[in-house]
């Protein structure tokens, strides 16, 4: 870009006409250049949107006939509870009464064991997964790996990890050690460590060299450098991200069970799919209380986190 | 005795060490001055192989430090110990663990990645820091320690390491004048006490003046003064600084030096 | 008094610094505390992988070796049916970013509605924060088998699942970035004399388009993923295929999808990022 002339020597009008013009000149020449590109790009967008509506048959008709369909599945998974009879126990005969929370949450205790399994689940697979996510997140960093090799190898090996959708991780499993928590757990952990590892890599490589430097000044090896140079700068962040796939966990941990790996998922796969009544609500709403309270307490302990120093 | 030979260091088309030869006795206080871009930070970081050479050797006693690798290079680093000018402290560490850091070469794998250390080691890092006046802040964290009382630590980190030479790599830019000179004199008196070769590099003539017993003068790379701090007149400290010759070069415009106070009693002075 | 070398350091002159020093200085009860929660997860783990007999991935070495030769020996290529598989893949594609689109569309809007600083009424913004926290809660595949349900089998069930989900996720992010602006350059927009829509236009949006774009993008990445899964409760896509190929035994072609997959993902994270960097850029005007 040519430099703007100061033509000091000409009156106030004739020297701002010629910078203004040169300016207009030169807004309309970028201008141009990235109207063309922008051109490209809408036409792209404009033709991908119009593609994936005709591929997916998101019309209008399906819609109209579809939406009211919705309202309808929703008053049919709703239990019909009554007023009169809403606390009631059991009878003598250890029967609930029809009406009754009892009665709709006559499987509860079911699901209570089936969400701690769930809970359980997903503790394990964020400590494990973080566990290989830490050791792998710094030769994963393109500023802290020991050479080009390990920083390939590792960042394509967490790339792995992360690029297999959990369930289809869990189906294999599934297949390999039968079904039950223990290929939901793996799954999640594997995915876990992929997700965060590249998270922690990326933290890594924002932090500062200076203190690596002097650790390496003082001839301290490669894991010394790593522990005493990086750690104490990253650990806060490592710990929220931790704690926020934690979360993500339970979520995952919920649903692994439709394949049979385990948790909630299974029971709640079977009640929509066989049942389709008052039980998918029933299910649905501890689901979602469980993920709620589990997102608060970690909420809660991710703010004590940011201010709280550790090592 | 540190020997120099032919020491170079090139990146791409630029030399930014050319040929540098030197003979350096145990016990010497050098001071390194020359313009930003002279070579000075290279060259020392040379020494401790933060940088490797391009050519030349680095001896030693009878080992070139240049070929060094793995362990022995660590053990190098660990008898050759240095200070930067923004201290390169591990912040959220508190100021203890850092001086301790100076014995990780020490350490078997296990205590340095647990950080166990024993009680003898803790006492020494005290004792370190006891020197250079800065015990009380024993367990406070670095990063909370203002810029000269960070320098004083990385000094007693350096002196945990019970190094043979010490490098410092403009250890007073970042300081104000009254922090700089306690810098100094715990370096001066580090040097006399303990005997270690110092190697300092220093933008300011006078500081070299003050307190080495040879200044190295640095310019485009190659060593061009070297001698005791009376031989450099203002005209040859003026050719290494490249000034022009009707511009007002005035050494006193670089100076940190306070005038001395009246005062019997030196605030902040440390009795190293 | 200068000691140099450790070596010269005695007993007592230990003691005397240890009296002077307490704090440098381990005690049990520090030593506990420090370790204690590391040695409770490890503890944990362990316990947790007895309690989910993680010695059953040993016996199982025999089948892992069949499956992992089944998944590199590909046999009979010619009598796949990759018209299907095609089929399948486009329409996972079309749901994950018309998925993505609406849910960036409508989160937008809620986005707004659920921002401190744009909505002052508390109750709006509680009852929306709770709507959204219902519709984060329940899980993608989880909508997906409600849509299913609703609308019918294929791509348009998952369409609506992605779109319904993301708008839980993504509205939360949107009202968090617009509530982390600065409010000085929104003032002095005002202060111009701006209405409303204006102050809108050059006040907000340059601060958080970037964040919208970026996590927007992100979502597409991660969503082409969910996308893939979601045909196993017949919401459309690669999904159902994979999971017959797998019942069916046939290892090679789940592979091959699957790299089909992974290949497709990796080109989205590319240009993703691309994308990323020229509407950033753009914006920043």
């Amino acid at each position: 870009m040519s430099d703007i002339p100061f033509t000091g020597r000409a009156g106030p009008e004739a020297s701002e006409q010629g910078a203004v013009a040169i300016f207009e000149r030169h807004r309309a020449e970028l201008r141009a250049s990235r109207r063309v590109w922008n051109i490209l790009g809408l036409a792209a967008f404009a033709i991908c949107v119009a593609l994936s509506i005709n591929i997916s048959g998101f019309f209008p008709e399906r819609l109209a006939t579809g939406v009211p369909r919705i309202a309808e599945y929703f008053a049919t998974i709703m239990p019909d509870l009554s007023w009169d009879v809403l606390f009631a126990g059991r009878t003598e005969d250890g029967r609930a009464v029809a009406g009754s929370i009892t009665y709709w949450y006559t499987d509860f205790w079911t699901y209570i064991e089936l969400l701690w399994e769930t809970i359980l689940m997903a503790m394990t697979a964020s400590l494990i997964g973080s566990a290989v996510a830490f050791v792998l997140s710094f030769p994963a960093a393109a500023n802290l790996a020991p050479n080009g090799w390990v920083y390939w190898f590792s960042r394509r090996f967490l790339e792995l990890c992360r690029g297999i959708p959990e369930i289809l991780l869990a189906l294999i499993f599934v297949f390999m050690i039968g079904i039950g928590p223990l290929a939901g757990v793996i799954a999640i952990a594997i995915h876990t460590a992929g997700a965060l590892g590249k998270l922690f890599a990326e933290v890594n490589e924002n932090a500062s060299e200076r203190p690596v430097e002097g650790i390496t000044a003082v001839g301290g090896s490669w894991p010394a450098k790593m522990l005493y140079g990086v750690v104490p700068q990253v650990a806060p962040n490592f710990f929220s991200y931790a704690i926020l796939r934690f979360e993500i966990n339970v979520r995952a941990s919920s649903i692994i069970g439709f394949v049979g790996a385990g948790g909630i998922g299974q029971e709640l796969n079977r009640v929509i799919s066989f049942y389709s009544d008052d039980r998918v609500a029933a299910v649905l709403i501890l689901v979602v209380l469980m993920v709620t309270v589990i997102d608060l307490i970690s909420e809660n302990i991710r703010h004590r986190f940011i201010g709280k120093e550790n090592f | 005795m540190l020997k120099l030979e032919r020491l170079t260091r090139r990146f791409g088309d630029n030399t930014a060490v050319a040929a540098a030869t030197l003979e350096i006795p145990d016990g010497q206080m050098v001071g390194i001055i020359g313009r930003s871009g002279a070579g000075k930070s290279t060259l020392l970081r040379l020494l401790n192989r933060l940088i490797d050479p391009s050519d030349g050797h680095i001896l030693f006693g009878d080992k070139d430090i240049a070929q060094l690798k793995g362990r022995e290079l660590r053990r190098w680093r660990s008898d050759c110990a240095m200070i930067f000018q923004q201290f390169n402290l591990v912040g959220r560490l508190d100021v203890i663990t850092n001086v301790l850091t100076g014995r990780l070469y020490e350490l078997p794998a296990w205590r340095a990645m647990g950080q166990i250390f024993t009680p003898r080691e803790r006492a020494f890092a005290i004792e370190a820091l006891d020197r250079l006046g800065m015990a009380h802040t024993a367990l406070q964290k670095a990063e909370t320690l203002s810029g000269g009382q960070q320098q004083r630590v990385a000094i007693a980190r350096a002196l945990a390491q019970e190094p043979k030479i010490l490098l410092a790599d403009e250890p007073i830019a970042s300081l104000d004048p009254m922090n700089a000179k306690i810098v100094m004199d715990a370096l001066r008196s580090i040097n006399q006490q303990d005997g270690i070769t110092v190697i300092c590099n220093l933008h300011t003539l006078d500081t070299a003046r003050n307190y080495c017993d040879r200044i190295i003068g640095m310019q485009g790379g190659r060593i061009v003064f070297d001698g005791t701090p009376d031989l450099l007149t203002t005209d040859m400290a003026r050719e290494i600084y490249g000034a022009e010759a009707d511009e007002a070069f005035n050494e006193a415009a670089t100076s940190t030096t306070l005038p001395p106070r009246k005062s019997p009693a030196n605030e902040g002075a440390v009795h190293v | 008094m200068s000691i140099a070398a450790i070596a010269d350091l005695d007993e007592a002159q230990v003691a005397q610094v240890r009296a002077a020093h307490p704090g440098v200085f381990s005690t049990p009860w520090g030593t506990v505390k420090r370790w204690a929660p590391l040695s409770i997860a490890v503890i944990y783990v362990l316990v947790s992988m007895w309690y989910f007999e993680f010695g059953r991935l040993f016996d199982a070495s025999d089948r892992v070796w069949a499956l992992l030769r089944n998944f590199v020996v590909w046999r009979d290529m010619d009598t796949w049916a990759y018209r299907q598989i095609y089929v399948g893949i486009s329409q996972t594609l079309a749901m994950a970013f018309l998925g993505t689109l609406l849910g960036t569309l409508g989160s937008l809007f809620i986005g707004f509605l659920a921002a401190k600083n744009v909505m002052p009424i508390r109750i709006v913004r509680q009852i929306v924060r709770r709507f959204l926290d219902i519709l984060r809660g329940i899980d993608q595949l989880v909508w997906g088998l409600v849509f299913v349900r609703a609308v019918g089998l294929g791509p348009l069930a998952g369409v609506l699942a992605i779109f319904v989900s993301d708008l839980g996720t993504l509205s939360k992010l949107y009202s968090e970035a617009i509530e982390n602006i600065d409010r000085k350059q929104v003032e002095g927009i005002r202060s111009t004399g701006a209405g409303p829509l204006a102050v809108i236009r050059y006040g907000y949006l340059p601060q958080v388009l970037p964040v919208f774009i970026s996590q927007s993008l992100y979502f597409w990445e991660s969503n082409t993923r969910s996308a893939t899964i979601l045909g196993i409760v017949g919401a459309g896509g690669i999904g159902m295929i994979i999971i017959e190929r797998f019942r069916a035994s046939l290892y090679d072609q789940v592979a091959f999808v699957v790299l089909n997959i992974l290949v497709l993902i990796f080109a989205i994270d590319w240009l993703s990022k691309r994308i990323r960097l020229w509407a950033v850029g753009e914006k920043a005007h």
